[in-house]
């Protein structure tokens, strides 16, 4: 294969420009929510720093020979499950949940780093020659590698960063190639699980569907059995662990079932978020003119509910302009992830595009209000060091996997 | 590579729809809140943030119908907490400063708990000067109270007028349910009096200042530097009809009496002066009434909360003669010679004695100068109760005069349905013999006889009592005058003239008030005594001047003192002489200044 050395061929500034945009829209939103705001007025200076530290880690991680990744990536999984469990004993608790790690002062989310290392592993998992996903006990070992992690991050409690988890594993097992049976077995249990949360009634419908579904697939008896039995399993888990809970996530999620039911508790954000929104109209109220931002009706605006500052102030143009670049940004990791032939690289990157994108739409939809309320930043927008080159991290695992995509046959 | 495994093109396909599809579900509902319901959102951002504070205008002041101020407004300090900043640790020294009983505070913070932290609550207003420079010098160790300065009532004319004057109060919670569109809780109303009355035109129009306030509606600053501010207009001024110094002149000479009195000019219907006594003192109402002086006010055996020249109905005794005669003159049942012997008495199955001895033959006007009550006792037979009935209610009495200050009684005018429904069919006809002297079961306002002795001066023809006749912007600005009924009795001109040469005579002649006749103008009158099963009689007079062109007509009803032309005509004089010789009394008292000004009146009558 022919070897193109323009720098065209090397570098797609298709995926770094809408990032580039993105990183000067947040900052934006953070100048906007923080400027009148009597503790968090340096927040913009840090952000700014954080960017520019943030844009040298995306183009050292261009830079490196591709084959780092596939060394770092059990190290790397081996030591963030290490600095997940040291956080349920040394974290700071910061919005109810055990998550952060505090160096001085700097401090930092081991569930960023664990991303990082779930993709990499899972993928090296996946990637090896002998590996059949077809196979019930690669599924199982597979669903492990990811799991763990998840039910560390889900004991700080973090539902959210839960989520995209959930999100990423499942990603890689489809871009991996699982049959349509092995889906079905890997995503009946969370579904038995969501349902149970309304209520027993919902639990068994759920159940009820499952169980057509093994009908359907007409494998054995015993299988079959056994699938019904995790899916039971499930719905007393998801039970088990609603009820574990810290009482400002029960909330939230009652909360998104009916936000008014308690207008000035956990409904208020999503109220307040809303309002911010839809007042917003088609050209925003102008910078520095939201008075829902500027009077500070959502707290913490600058973190996870900054797409209101953006609807707010810039309107539907601003904002759907936002979501349009992370649809192009999105529509070319997919292409790169299509194109790369090496397995481990292909499923890496998809891995990071299910992080952004369930980011995106857990962040996005929650200020919409169409997902509860569980907090978890918009990437390259929201405030954040550690999520901000997070983030640019793995986009520079994407633009090297896209300078060296012709490397590989 | 099978279709379905490893990055195959259906997965990517996949991926592709999920990703653009769920997009599309954002973006729509981006589309459906910011331009559908955009509307919808702006109004509860706004409704957030932009926080209207009222402007309580100026209340209209009452001008005497030369101008002189009589009900004002004037600054007064009010102590205020903010809950948020406030400890309330501060509690005890702020009570005690205020003199209040220990609680005080807690209970009106406890019940503005509802408002938010950062709006500060009235806690207490009209407060002393010296409890204003204690806050100015302490106000570093006092976080969360402070003052403004608001305006409540002020007398400067030294009228009261009380119970027709009236005072504000805070809207009761009936009055704001069905008035809420304008009231707001806190709000000062008229509660009684002209207050309640004109309370549309006095109270002005509020604004509003547009501020913005954050989440905890604390204030940013104003809402587009002010632009949508709506300035509150100043409430109309009102020119009363009272005027001060005949009102001064009551109220001077009823301290230490029970009573009322009231004086009308009878070509136009206006209320020179009214008052009804014991008066209660206005200033205790202006804010915060003290509980001490309400339980005093309303335990006190005269009433002084009671107003008694409206509300008040007494037998009005001789003055009734008066109605009599005109009734019986318009009739024809009699002329001005026709006479009626009076042997000392009248028999109609009982004796009734008539004063001051046997009067011999007489006729109406001298009937009336002697106050004879044989010539009356005989002519109400001539009358017949019906048309005596109906004369009674031509003249104003028997209903309300429908005042402009609200609360009054119809008093009774006694006709056969009355009597049947009481004795039964067969009630002895004897009864109705005193009704001719004014006595018996029949009861009148001092306000029906001031209306009926102005009727009488101007001869069946007149204006319904009013107090107020106008109102302005401010006083500069011309008078908008208010239009009230006519009233028109219906009567021939001459029995009114031929009664008023007795009512003259009366007072110029050899009557029963000769003691108050004045050089300079001519009084005609009518005096009366009620008898009062309680206790001593009322003395009334009624009365009007001058007689040639009646510009004040007066009823006096002094309670428990005796004959009615020893105690009430007094005063009437007074009253004429307050108006009649107005410009002659302030030019004596610029001659004499060395006179305190409000004996001027009492010095010059001696």
């Amino acid at each position: 294969m022919q070897i193109d050395y323009k720098l065209k061929d090397k570098f797609d500034p298709g995926i770094f420009l809408p990032v580039f945009i993105l990183i000067i829209i947040g900052l934006t939103a953070i100048y906007s929510s923080t400027v009148n705001h009597p503790t968090a007025s340096g927040n913009f200076e840090r952000q700014l720093i954080f960017g520019i530290i943030a844009v040298i880690v995306f183009f050292v991680t261009y830079s490196i020979p591709t084959n780092s990744f596939r060394f770092i990536a059990v190290p790397a999984y081996l030591l963030s499950l290490l600095l997940l469990i040291v956080v349920l004993v040394a974290g700071k608790k910061v919005g109810g949940a055990k998550s952060w790690l505090d160096f001085g002062p700097l401090g930092f989310q081991p569930s960023e780093l664990a991303k990082i290392g779930t993709i990499l592993s899972l993928a090296a998992f996946l990637s090896r020659k002998n590996t059949n996903i077809e196979s019930f006990k690669d599924i199982v070992i597979a669903l492990a590698i990811g799991f763990v992690p998840v039910a560390l991050i889900l004991l700080e409690p973090d539902m959210g960063t839960s989520f995209v988890f959930f999100g990423l594993i499942l990603t890689l097992i489809f871009w991996k190639g699982i049959s349509l049976f092995g889906l079905f077995v890997v995503l009946s249990p969370p579904l038995v699980a969501i349902s149970s949360l309304f209520g027993t009634f919902y639990f068994i419908v759920a159940l009820v569907f499952v169980g057509i579904g093994l009908i359907f697939f007409r494998k054995d008896i015993f299988f079959s059995g056994s699938i019904l039995a995790l899916n039971l399993g499930a719905g007393f888990f998801a039970d088990y662990v609603y009820k574990a809970l810290s009482p400002h996530q029960q909330k939230r999620i009652q909360s998104f079932i009916d936000p008014m039911a308690d207008p000035l508790g956990a409904g208020y954000n999503a109220i307040q978020a809303k309002v911010a929104i839809g007042s917003g109209g088609l050209f925003g109220k102008g910078f520095l003119h939201g008075n829902q931002t500027q009077l500070q009706f959502i707290p913490e605006q600058w973190t996870d509910f900054i797409y209101c500052v953006i609807g707010e102030e810039f309107g539907f143009i601003g904002s759907a302009a936002t979501l349009l670049l992370f649809l192009f940004l999105f529509m070319r990791i997919l292409k790169i992830a299509s194109q790369t032939k090496d397995e481990f690289l292909s499923l890496t990157v998809i891995g990071i595009l299910a992080v952004y994108f369930v980011h995106l739409l857990i962040n996005v939809g929650m200020a919409v209000g169409i997902m509860p309320v569980i907090g978890i930043p918009l990437p390259f927008v929201s405030y954040g060091g550690t999520s901000l080159l997070v983030n640019m991290f793995m986009l520079g695992i994407v633009a090297n996997v896209y300078r060296t995509r012709k490397n590989y046959t | 590579m099978k279709a379905d495994s490893f990055a195959s093109v259906q997965r990517k396909s996949i991926i592709n729809i999920v990703i653009v599809g769920l997009f599309s579900l954002l973006v729509f509902r981006l589309f459906q809140m910011q331009i559908i319901q955009q509307e919808l959102y702006d109004e509860k951002s706004a409704n957030n943030s932009i926080k209207a504070i009222e402007q309580i205008p100026l209340r209209g002041v009452f001008l005497d119908r030369n101008g002189e101020v009589l009900v004002s407004n004037i600054p007064a300090y009010t102590l205020r907490i903010t809950p948020a900043y406030y400890d309330r640790k501060l509690n005890r020294i702020l009570e005690t400063v205020l003199g209040v009983d220990s609680g005080y505070i807690d209970k009106i913070l406890y019940n503005n708990r509802v408002y938010s932290k950062f709006i500060p609550i009235r806690i207490r207003r009209g407060i002393e000067f010296k409890v204003v420079s204690w806050l100015e010098e302490n106000s570093e160790h006092l976080p969360g109270v402070d003052y403004i300065v608001e305006m409540q009532r002020g007398y400067p004319a030294g009228v009261m007028a009380s119970q027709n004057f009236g005072y504000t109060k805070e809207i009761s919670p009936r009055q704001l349910k069905e008035e809420n569109d304008y009231y707001n809780p806190g709000d000062y109303v008229g509660y009684n009096g002209i207050e309640k009355t004109y309370e549309k035109l006095l109270r002005g129009e509020k604004g509003y200042n547009y501020i913005l306030v954050d989440s905890k509606q604390k204030e940013i600053g104003k809402f587009k530097d002010g632009a949508r501010d709506v300035s509150s207009h100043k409430g109309y001024d009102l020119v009363l009809s009272i005027d001060a110094d005949v009102q001064r002149v009551i109220e001077k000479e009823f301290e230490g009496r029970s009573g009322a009195a009231v004086a009308i000019d009878p070509k136009t219907g206006e209320i020179l002066a009214i008052g009804s006594f014991p008066q209660y003192d206005l200033n205790q109402f202006s804010y915060v009434t003290s509980r001490d002086y309400l339980a005093k006010l309303y335990n006190d055996p005269d009433r002084p909360s009671f107003n008694r020249a409206t509300s008040s109905p007494k037998p009005p005794g001789s003055t009734f003669k008066i109605m009599a005669a005109i009734a019986a003159l318009d009739m024809g049942v009699i002329t001005e010679e026709t006479t009626i012997y009076c042997g000392g008495g009248f028999t109609f199955g009982r004796f009734f004695k008539c004063h001051g001895g046997a009067h011999g033959s007489i006729n109406v006007v001298h009937a009336i100068e002697k106050s004879c009550n044989t010539f009356f006792y005989n002519l109400i037979y001539k009358i017949g109760l019906d048309k005596w009935h109906d004369y009674a209610e031509r003249l104003g009495f028997n209903k309300p005069v429908n005042i402009d200050i609200g609360e009054e009684v119809k008093g009774l005018i006694p006709d056969n349905e009355y009597y049947e429904k009481r004795y039964g069919p067969n009630w002895p006809r004897s009864i109705m013999a005193s009704l001719g002297i004014g006595q018996g079961e029949v009861n009148v306002t001092p306000l029906q006889l001031a209306q009926y002795v102005a009727l009488v001066a101007n001869d069946g023809k007149s204006f319904t009592p009013h107090l107020v006749k106008g109102y302005k912007e401010d006083q500069t600005k011309p008078m908008i005058p208010l239009k009230f009924p006519e009233i028109d009795t219906g009567i021939k001109k001459e029995a009114f003239e031929i009664a008023k040469k007795g009512m003259f005579l009366v007072v110029q002649g050899a009557g029963t008030a000769t003691r108050i006749r004045m050089k300079e103008f001519n009084i005609a009158g009518k005096t009366g005594t009620a008898q009062n099963p309680h206790g001593k009689d009322h003395a009334l007079f009624i009365g009007f001047a001058p007689f040639d062109d009646p510009q004040i007509a007066v009823a006096v009803v002094v309670e428990n003192v005796g004959f009615g032309g020893t105690h009430a005509a007094p005063i009437a004089q007074k009253m004429f002489e307050a108006y009649l010789l107005k410009n002659k009394l302030k030019e004596k008292q610029q001659t004499l200044p060395q006179f305190d000004q409000t004996l001027i009146g009492a010095k010059f009558a001696d």
